[in-house]
């Protein structure tokens, strides 16, 4: 398949960077298409545990972009309880063939440390985020404490 | 072209005409054409319905005349169907050898008895039987196939249970049922047994499995275990590894797809991989039911359904019923659906609710679609006023003969308008009409007279010129006679073969001048408008259907002048939409573009379905009518067989199109794209490899290649997984009218011609435009208006076109225009620089409009974008 060989080579580099922040990929030889992970978040209130997340790549991919998709719960103004998430280089507009998946989950990292009220999924969250971010920190790190993945050990 | 009044042809290209042909004959056999009618009708009853039967009595040897005749019979044949009234030939004299060639067309039966008698005639005497023969119509279907096509055959005759007494030659024809709809009886009619089923029937989207049901008392055997399932099943049976699973099937999972069972919008997720597995992946390993509450889900299960593990630990579900199996949990039915399997053990599903049928399985996606569907449905009485404010050129009635620069017509002449909005001069001199102008017949187009000079014409009609600069008259021509100028590829003057007008009345030329006399009654009901006219269209010679059409909606009898045609084509144009069809889908959320779907085999028959709509596209070109909802531009383009550019694909998939841009524009050497010839396609969940060009998969995309891989993609996108169904459609539509007589148009002008224009509301327009880096009060902004403003509404249809890429508008006008993410006014951004042509952005409703100096400038070149198609600004 022609999106297989370039996932192949993206999955090497990946694994062989190393990164701390996303780890445990998995990836079903039958199927590219589809990777897990984990997020693992170095800032709090998100650095009490690890975020499960799927990509999902189209069969046309790189003509199309990766979708991706937060299976733990996250307590996040941006990703709503579904565990969908907003990112603006995966989106129609900004999305080219060039764009690795390694920055995909770069964009990610820094949106869960550094959220975007003033484009939020859960504005109940973005709200709180703005104007009581002490509250918000503390929701979000019992969140976290109580919903997270355990993070994998170094 | 001039007919005369009482011309025996009734095509009706000529109004007067319409009036005299469409008189009693037509009444008359209304009745029994709805006798004759459908075999939608036969399908949906409990009794089949008729057809019709040409029967033809050749010849007959008489031989066994024995003793009782003292001389040669004087024989003629009788026929009886089914006990009904008799039909008779013609006595032959003193014969044994007597040949008729009489024509019965009789309505018959798959199931009708047809008693033939060959009897002598006697003065006086009832007539003396000479032999006889009942035929089992059934049998000689079954023999042909259910095709009677000048079918010839001898039946021997007998008397009584004695011997041969001859043999008579019969001929059949015009008979075509599908026998796949006519099981074999033992016994008359088992109308009980049908009669439950009648709501199930017919309306199965698909006509050879309709009547089928008529075999409910034996239930329906479910479809042939496909290798797979059946490999699962034994698996999990006996606990054979995973090796005899994997060696007994080489497809996996798409089993279920193919059998259409799955909803077509299989997430990427499970269904895809399955495809390149090996037979390990296949939901064929070692299920393990403990596993179940792995489940996340707390909906229960549809009935017969079982989820199970494979040997990586993923979810699959075995659907008892169908014994398939799929990668997606099913979802239970929406309220008042009912799966039910047909005869051939395929699986449908009927919704209740709308009393309809599909093959798809509805999700939620479907049902979102159906109701969007529904909702533009239920407007479209809306819609069909606004259909009656469009036409391809005004209403030239609106021009006052005062202002008709051509002057009052000649004495003697009238001007009128057909039921279709198409002008014609009547002559009550001669009693003709005619299409073309009186005042400037024979000239193809006019140029402008030179200055001070004026065109009259005398009381005979005869025109002269007038030189006011000299204050002479004179006969002749001062332009020196028509066409000057460079010549065209059709032998006229460039200038003209560029107009719309004249392409359109070459194009009417053709079509009136293959027009077949008489007329072709198309009878529908309203509730069954799709399968219908897909029963009739189909059955009737493709040629038959340029005849001048009659319409009728059954229970509303009432005369065709074209308004009834105009709704026909008008509400079936709607219905061809209809999601749950599965044959055609919108191109993308910006606007009603339609274009082949893909996935649409899950109707096993929508070949035939796409064959019916190419005839009755054509028919709505040739009759000159429109349609609700128009097709994309590249897809007109393939109609017209010309070549498609990367630039076609943005009308339809903009992200496909951004990334091929996006390759094309950039260095590709140093960020790792691993492209090569090769592309994949996934429909139906399944998900396909296919070579851009022999060994495509070894061939790394370069810099240097880059050129033939975009270009291939291009026309792979527009081609995968539509081939089949285009050709279909271009075979059903050539039938009708040969793709050669659309050459002249290119693709805008044919979806003019199929969706009429409307009459562009300038105001509207302008203030529901939006500026980006300019003001609404920029030079250039303002120029472009007052342009918009002086150029005729067929000049402005095509900006239209060329900045949204259709040239309908949304029932609300500009402030409803879409893009393809929603809501998208007409916008003018400023770009590039005064040397640059204009460009559009289709998917944005947006023109890019460089800062030109004068309005001379911006005049030239938006006219050469909108007149220019090809090749313009394409990048």
């Amino acid at each position: 398949m022609a999106a297989t060989r370039r996932l192949q080579k993206e999955l090497g580099d990946l694994r062989k960077s190393d990164v701390k922040y996303f780890r445990n990929i998995q990836v079903d030889e039958s199927n590219i298409l589809l990777w897990q992970g984990l997020i693992v978040p170095d800032q709090p209130p998100y650095n009490k545990g690890a975020f499960k997340i799927e990509i999902t790549f189209p069969a046309e991919y790189p003509f199309k972009p990766p979708k991706v998709n937060f299976k733990t719960k996250i307590y996040h103004p941006n990703i709503d309880e579904k565990g969908q998430v907003c990112l603006p280089i995966i989106s129609p507009e900004n999305w080219k063939p060039a764009t690795k998946t390694d920055q995909v989950i770069q964009s990610l990292i820094d949106l869960v440390h550094c959220p975007e009220p003033e484009h939020p999924l859960r504005a109940d969250v973005a709200e709180e985020f703005s104007k009581n971010n002490a509250k918000f920190m503390k929701n979000a790190e019992d969140f976290t404490k109580k919903n997270a993945e355990k993070r994998p050990a170094d | 072209m001039i007919r005369s009044y009482g011309g025996q042809n009734s095509d009706c290209q000529t109004p007067y005409l319409c009036h005299c042909s469409l008189t009693s004959p037509v009444i008359k056999t209304s009745l029994h054409d709805n006798y004759i009618m459908g075999e939608a009708a036969s399908a949906a009853s409990a009794n089949p319905q008729f057809s019709q039967l040409k029967v033809t009595v050749n010849s007959a040897k008489i031989t066994g005349s024995g003793g009782v005749f003292s001389s040669k019979p004087d024989p003629f044949v009788e026929i009886c169907v089914d006990s009904q009234p008799s039909r008779k030939t013609d006595a032959q004299k003193k014969t044994t050898n007597p040949k008729w060639d009489d024509d019965f067309t009789l309505l018959v039966t798959p199931y009708s008895r047809l008693d033939v008698r060959v009897q002598s005639q006697n003065t006086i005497r009832a007539p003396t039987l000479l032999g006889q023969v009942s035929i089992e119509l059934y049998n000689i279907l079954l023999e042909n196939q259910g095709k009677l096509n000048d079918l010839t055959k001898s039946f021997e005759i007998k008397l009584d249970a004695k011997g041969k007494t001859g043999e008579v030659s019969l001929s059949f024809n015009g008979m075509d049922v599908n026998m796949t709809r006519f099981p074999k009886r033992n016994e008359r009619r088992q109308t009980n047994a049908s009669r439950n089923d009648k709501k199930s029937r017919g309306q199965v989207p698909n006509n050879s499995n309709a009547s089928g049901s008529r075999n409910r008392r034996a239930p329906p055997v479910p479809p042939a275990p496909k290798r797979t399932t059946q490999s699962g099943g034994s698996a999990s049976a006996s606990g054979a590894t995973v090796s005899a699973a994997a060696s007994s099937s080489g497809t996996t999972t798409p089993v279920a797809q193919q059998n259409g069972t799955v909803p077509a919008t299989n997430g990427t997720g499970g269904a895809t991989h399955s495809d390149e597995s090996d037979g390990q992946t296949g939901p064929a390993g070692h299920p393990t039911q403990a596993q179940q509450n792995q489940s996340n889900s707390t909906e229960p299960l549809p009935a017969g359904w079982e989820m199970r593990t494979d040997a990586h630990g993923r979810s699959y579900y075995v659907d008892h019923n169908t014994r398939t199996t799929t990668w997606e949990r099913p979802q239970p039915l929406p309220p008042g659906w009912e799966r039910r399997v047909d005869p051939r053990g395929r699986v449908y599903y009927v919704d209740h609710n709308t009393r309809t049928t599909t093959w798809q399985r509805p999700n939620t996606d479907m049902l979102n679609n159906y109701s969007a569907w529904q909702d533009h449905r239920n407007n479209r009485n809306i819609q069909l006023e606004h259909l009656q404010n469009r036409f391809l050129f005004p209403n030239p009635q609106q021009v006052t003969p005062d202002n008709d620069p051509l002057g009052s017509l000649p004495e003697g002449w009238e001007k009128r308008i057909d039921p279709n909005g198409r002008v014609y001069f009547v002559n009550h001199k001669n009693r003709t009409t005619q299409w073309e102008d009186p005042r400037t017949q024979g000239i193809v187009q006019e140029d402008p007279l030179p200055e001070g000079w004026e065109m009259r014409y005398t009381a005979d009609g005869v025109r002269y010129f007038v030189d006011h600069n000299t204050k002479t008259t004179t006969f002749q021509d001062p332009r020196g006679g028509q066409g000057k100028g460079p010549k065209g590829a059709y032998g006229v003057p460039l200038q003209y073969e560029r107009s719309f007008r004249w392409k359109l009345g070459q194009f009417r030329y053709l079509c009136t001048s293959n027009a077949l006399p008489g007329h072709v009654k198309i009878t529908v009901s309203r509730d069954n408008l799709f399968e219908d006219s897909f029963q009739q269209i189909m059955r009737l010679q493709p040629f038959d259907l340029r005849r001048r059409l009659y319409i009728i909606f059954k229970g509303e009898e009432g005369l065709d002048y074209g308004g009834v045609a105009r709704e026909w084509f008008f509400h079936l144009s709607h219905d061809v939409l209809n999601p749950m069809y599965c044959l055609f889908e919108y191109a993308s959320t910006s606007n009603y573009c339609l274009q082949i779907n893909a996935a649409s085999s899950v109707n096993p028959d929508h070949l035939v379905y796409f064959r019916f709509i190419g005839r009755f596209i054509a028919m709505a070109l040739y009759h000159g009518k429109f349609i609700d909802s128009g097709f994309t531009l590249p897809f007109y383009k393939r109609m017209l067989s010309k070549k498609l550019y990367l630039k076609d694909i943005e009308t339809i998939d903009p992200e496909f199109y951004n990334s091929l841009v996006w390759i094309r524009d950039n260095n590709i050497e140093e960020c790792g794209l691993e492209l090569f010839f090769t592309a994949d396609f996934e429909v139906l969940g399944k998900v396909e490899q296919h070579d851009l060009k022999e060994g495509g998969s070894e061939i790394k995309v370069t810099e240097e290649n880059k050129e033939e891989y975009i270009d291939l993609m291009t026309n792979w996108r527009f081609s995968r997984g539509v081939e089949e169904q285009s050709k279909a459609f271009l075979d059903g539509f050539s039938e009708v009218v040969p793709l050669q007589w659309l050459q002249y148009f290119d693709e805008r002008e044919l979806e003019l011609m199929l969706c009429g224009m409307q009459e562009m509301d300038v105001d509207d327009w302008e203030r529901n435009t939006i500026y980006r880096h300019y003001q609404r009060n920029s030079k250039q902004v303002m120029w472009f208006w007052k342009f918009v403003r002086e150029i005729d509404n067929e000049k402005k249809i095509r900006l239209l076109q060329f900045v949204t890429g259709t040239c309908r508008l949304p029932v609300g006008g500009f402030a409803e225009l879409m893009g393809s993410n929603g809501p998208q006014r007409f916008c003018i951004e400023k770009v590039g620089k005064e040397t640059w042509l204009p460009r559009s952005h289709t998917c944005f409703n947006r023109l890019d409009l460089p800062p030109y100096r004068s309005y001379e400038q911006l005049v030239e070149k938006l006219t050469m974008a909108i007149e220019e198609t090809e090749g313009f600004g394409q990048e």
